[in-house]
C-alpha cells in the first residue's frame, strides 16, 4: 500500500482489477481503493506477472502493508529500484545502529532472539503518527489540553474548529495553539460581558436534546381586543398569558429534569426574552396564570422598559420556568429558539403576515392574520406529543383573548 | 584506558581512605580477598588497619557501622549482595535512619548495595531493594547510572551525615565504561536529563537508563523523540527536573528494575499525578520487573525485567493514548 497523502494510514480496497498470472505495465492501475478523502488507483512500479495477490477487497491495510506480488526480471529491479521480498526482509531485520557518539558503552545483553516479541497491533506501519482514520477532532481532552484551555478561558466549543494532529486524531495544546496563531492575522476585538453571558447560557444550554415544532395561529382575534384595550398590551403579553395558562393545565411540560428527578413548577412566572444592545435578557413576569391581561400591562412595560435600560436586577430575571419571545419584532417568521440552560421550555412567535383563509361559514377565502409559534422543548422532559398539545392550547387561548 | 563502573568505585573508596581517616571498610572477604566483586582490590595493603573482613551476620556489620558512626568514624559497609541487606533491615532502618531524630546525633554509614540482575543470578542475588529503603524517613538512596556517578556519588555519600544506602548495579561494573571520571558532577538530590526529546519521558534510574536510552535510539526511527531522566538518587527525589521533563512532552513512563508493587516508579507516578496532573496528556505509566521472584534462567530473567523492547513497547501504547 503506497503513502497515499499526508496524514492517510490506510486504505480500503475497493477492487482489484488484476488476477495471478497476469501480465502487467509499469504505472498500470491495478488496484482501486479508496480512504477517507478519495477514492484512488494503486499503480504498479514496474512491468511483471502478477504472481500472488493477498490483498481482499473490502479489507483495509495500512500503507506500507504487502498488497501482492510481480514476477520481475533482475534488469526491470535493477532499473525501477524496486524492492523484493528479500530486500524487504533485509530492511525489517536491519535494527538502528548506535551512533557510537555517547561517551559511556553499553555492551550488555548479547541475547539475541529473546522470548519477548511486541504486540504487533502497537507496532506503527508508517513513519510517523499511525492515527486511525475518521476521528479527527476534539474528543477526549486531556488533563493538560483541559488546564490549557482552562488558562486561556476557552471551552470545548472553542475548540471544534480544530482539526486535531495527536493520537488518534486528539487536538494537542500545540494544534490548539496553532490555530490561534492562525486567527492572530484575523480583526478580533474583546467580546462584551453581555456577549459572553448569552454565550454562556446558549452553550450550557446546548448541552441537552434540543427539539422544535412549529403551529401556525391566527392573530386576527387579539389584534382587535388589542385595539379597544388602554393601555394596549403588547402581543407578546397576550402570548404571555396564554402561555401561563396552557402550563397551567399541562404542568409537567414545564419540568425540569435534574438526575433521575423531574423539578415542578413552583409558580407560573415566565420570562420574556428583550434585544438589548449586544445580547438578549430575560426579565420574568410573576405568577402570569393569576393576573389579568389589564394587570399585567404595568409590570410587563415596567419589565421590557428596565431590560432595554439594562436597569434590570438579578431578582428580575431569576425563577422563570419557561420563556416566550417574539421574533417577529425582527421581522422575522420562523426559528428554532434556545431554552435557558434552567429552562424546558421556549416558545416563540414569528411575524404576522395576510393570508387567504378558507371561511366554512361563507365559503371563501377571507384575509386573515397569522403567525407561527415555535415551541423548542428538551427532549428529555417532553415529546412531540406533549410539546403539540402545549401548543394547540396556546392557539386555542389566542382565539378568544377577553378570557386573557 | 578506560575505567569500568567497578573502577570508580574502587576508586572513590580509595580516594575517602587516602583524604578523610574517619573513612574504613568493612565487609566479607573485602580484605586480602578484594571483595566479591573485587570492588576493594588492594586497599587492604594499602591502608593497613582501615579495610576489615567481618563475620558473616549482615546484622553485625551494620551495627558496628552505626556505633563507629556514633563514635566519629565513617564507615563504608559493603553487602556482598543487595539482598543479604534484608538480615540487616532492623539495623538499618531501626537504629541507623531513627538515630538523628532520636538523639540528635547523625550517622553518616554508606552502605554499598551491589543491586540489580545479570543473568543467571536467580532470586537471591538479583533484588532491587531501593524502593524498601526510600520509603524509611532518615535514609537517603542513590542510583548511580554513569562511571562518573558512581564515583561521585559514592564520595558525596560519605561526607553527607544522613545513613546512605548506595545502590550499584551489578551489570553495569564491567560493561559501563567511560573514557574517563568527569570533574563536574551534580549533587545528590538533583536527576539529570540522559537524553533530550519532546514526546515522551521515560523517568528510571541505575541500569534501566541505559535499557531506556536504546528504547528512545530505536523509537527514533519512527520518529519519535524520547526524554530520558536519570532520576540519580530515588531519594530524594528530584521532583522539579520531572515535572519539567513531563511539561515539555505531556507523557510519563516510570521505569524500574524492582518489583511492580510499590516503589519509586509507583512514587514518581504519583507524585506527578498529584502535582503535575495538569501537565498530562495521557495516564502516566510504569514499567517494572514482573511480580515473581527473579528467575534463574537468562532467558527468564530477561523476560522478567524491563527491556529495550518491552520499554518501546509500552512507550507505544503511551505515545498512541
Amino acid at each position: 500500500m503506497p503513502q497515499l497523502g499526508e496524514s492517510i494510514a490506510e486504505a480500503t480496497v475497493i477492487r482489484l482489477d488484476i488476477a495471478v498470472g497476469d501480465e502487467v505495465r509499469a504505472d498500470q492501475e491495478v488496484i482501486e481503493v479508496e480512504t477517507n478523502k478519495a477514492v484512488m488507483g494503486v499503480t504498479t512500479l514496474c512491468i511483471g506477472k502478477v504472481s500472488e495477490i493477498r490483498a481482499v477487497e473490502g479489507v483495509s491495510y495500512s500503507v506500507g502493508s504487502l498488497l501482492g506480488t510481480l514476477e520481475v526480471t533482475q534488469e526491470e529491479v535493477e532499473r525501477t529500484g524496486v524492492d523484493t521480498l528479500e530486500s524487504l526482509e533485509a530492511k525489517n531485520q536491519s535494527q538502528p545502529q548506535d551512533d557510537g557518539k555517547g561517551e559511556e558503552e553499553n555492551l550488555h545483553f548479547a541475547l539475541d532472539g529473546d522470548s519477548y516479541e511486541e504486540d504487533p497491533s502497537i507496532i506503527p506501519s508508517v513513519k510517523g503518527l499511525p492515527v486511525p482514520t475518521g476521528v479527527m477532532g476534539a474528543h477526549y481532552i486531556s488533563p493538560r489540553m483541559r488546564a490549557r484551555m482552562n488558562d486561556m478561558g476557552l471551552r470545548e466549543a472553542d475548540i471544534s474548529a480544530v482539526v486535531g494532529t495527536g493520537a488518534g486524531g486528539r487536538v494537542t495544546v500545540e494544534d490548539l495553539e496553532r490555530f490561534l496563531d492562525y486567527l492572530e492575522a484575523w480583526p478580533s476585538a474583546p467580546a462584551s460581558p453581555m456577549r459572553l453571558a448569552v454565550a454562556d447560557a446558549m452553550r450550557r444550554s446546548w448541552t441537552r436534546p434540543l427539539a422544535t415544532v412549529g403551529l401556525p395561529v391566527l392573530l386576527d382575534r387579539v389584534l382587535d381586543h388589542r385595539r379597544k384595550q388602554s393601555p394596549k398590551p403588547g402581543l407578546t403579553l397576550y402570548l404571555l398569558r396564554a402561555f401561563a395558562l396552557a402550563l397551567k393545565e399541562q404542568p409537567m411540560t414545564a419540568g425540569y429534569l435534574i438526575g433521575e428527578r423531574v423539578v415542578h413548577p413552583r409558580s407560573f412566572d415566565i420570562g420574556v426574552a428583550v434585544q438589548v444592545e449586544d445580547g438578549v435578557v430575560v426579565p420574568t413576569l410573576r405568577d402570569v396564570d393569576h393576573k389579568s391581561l389589564s394587570e399585567l400591562v404595568a409590570d410587563y412595560d415596567d419589565l421590557v422598559d428596565r431590560a432595554r435600560r439594562r436597569r434590570l436586577t438579578d431578582q428580575d430575571s431569576s425563577g422563570g420556568i419557561a420563556t416566550v419571545t417574539n421574533f417577529g419584532t425582527f421581522g422575522l417568521t420562523f426559528g428554532t429558539p434556545i431554552p435557558l440552560p434552567n429552562e424546558t421550555l421556549i416558545l416563540g412567535i414569528g411575524a404576522g403576515k395576510k393570508k387567504p383563509v378558507w371561511s366554512e361559514q361563507t365559503e371563501t377565502f377571507l384575509p386573515a392574520t397569522e403567525a407561527e409559534m415555535m415551541l423548542t422543548f428538551d427532549h428529555r422532559v417532553v415529546d412531540g406529543g406533549g410539546a403539540g398539545l402545549l401548543l394547540k392550547l396556546v392557539a386555542a387561548l389566542l382565539q378568544e383573548p377577553e378570557g386573557l | 584506558m578506560s575505567v569500568t563502573y567497578i573502577d570508580a568505585i574502587r576508586e572513590a573508596q580509595e580516594k575517602l581512605l587516602r583524604e578523610d581517616e574517619r573513612v574504613f571498610l568493612y565487609g566479607q572477604d573485602i580484605a586480602n580477598f578484594g571483595g566479591a566483586f573485587k570492588a576493594t582490590k588492594g586497599l587492604a595493603e594499602e591502608f593497613p588497619n582501615r579495610v576489615f573482613d567481618c563475620p558473616i551476620s549482615e546484622d553485625a556489620m551494620i551495627g558496628l557501622a552505626v556505633g563507629a558512626a556514633i563514635e566519629g568514624m565513617r564507615p563504608i559497609i559493603e553487602m556482598q549482595f543487595a539482598d543479604f541487606s534484608s538480615i540487616a533491615f532492623n539495623q538499618i532502618v531501626n537504629q541507623a535512619a531513627t538515630h538523628y531524630y532520636r538523639t540528635g546525633m547523625p550517622i553518616p554509614i554508606t552502605v554499598r548495595l551491589p543491586s540489580g540482575g545479570t543473568p543467571g543470578s536467580g532470586p537471591f542475588h538479583s533484588q532491587s531493594m531501593e524502593g524498601i529503603y526510600a520509603q524509611y524517613p532518615g535514609l537517603v538512596v542513590v542510583t548511580p547510572a554513569t562511571v562518573s556517578d558512581a564515583y561521585h556519588m559514592l564520595i558525596d555519600s560519605v561526607k553527607m551525615d544522613d545513613p546512605v544506602l548506595y545502590c550499584e548495579h551489578k551489570f553495569l561494573y564491567r560493561w559501563l565504561k567511560s573514557k574517563s571520571i568527569n570533574g563536574d558532577h551534580l549533587p545528590i538530590g538533583q536527576a539529570r536529563i540522559a537524553r533530550p526529546g519532546k514526546h515522551a519521558s521515560v523517568v528510571t534510574y541505575s541500569a534501566m537508563v541505559h535499557e531506556a536510552v536504546r528504547a528512545a535510539d530505536r523509537l527514533q526511527a519512527d520518529g519519535w523523540e524520547i526524554e530520558v531522566v536519570d532520576l540519580r538518587s530515588v531519594k530524594p527525589l528530584d521532583l522539579d527536573t520531572v515535572l519539567a521533563s513531563v511539561a515539555r512532552t505531556g507523557r510519563l513512563l516510570a521505569v524500574g528494575e524492582a518489583f511492580p508493587w510499590g516503589g519509586v516508579t509507583a512514587e514518581v507516578v504519583a507524585r506527578v499525578t498529584e502535582e503535575g496532573f495538569h501537565l498530562l496528556d495521557a495516564p502516566p505509566q510504569r514499567l517494572n520487573a514482573r511480580d515473581t521472584p527473579v528467575p534463574y534462567h537468562p532467558k527468564l530473567w530477561a523476560a522478567h525485567r524491563p527491556t529495550p523492547e518491552s520499554i518501546c513497547d509500552a512507550l507505544r501504547k503511551l505515545l498512541l493514548f
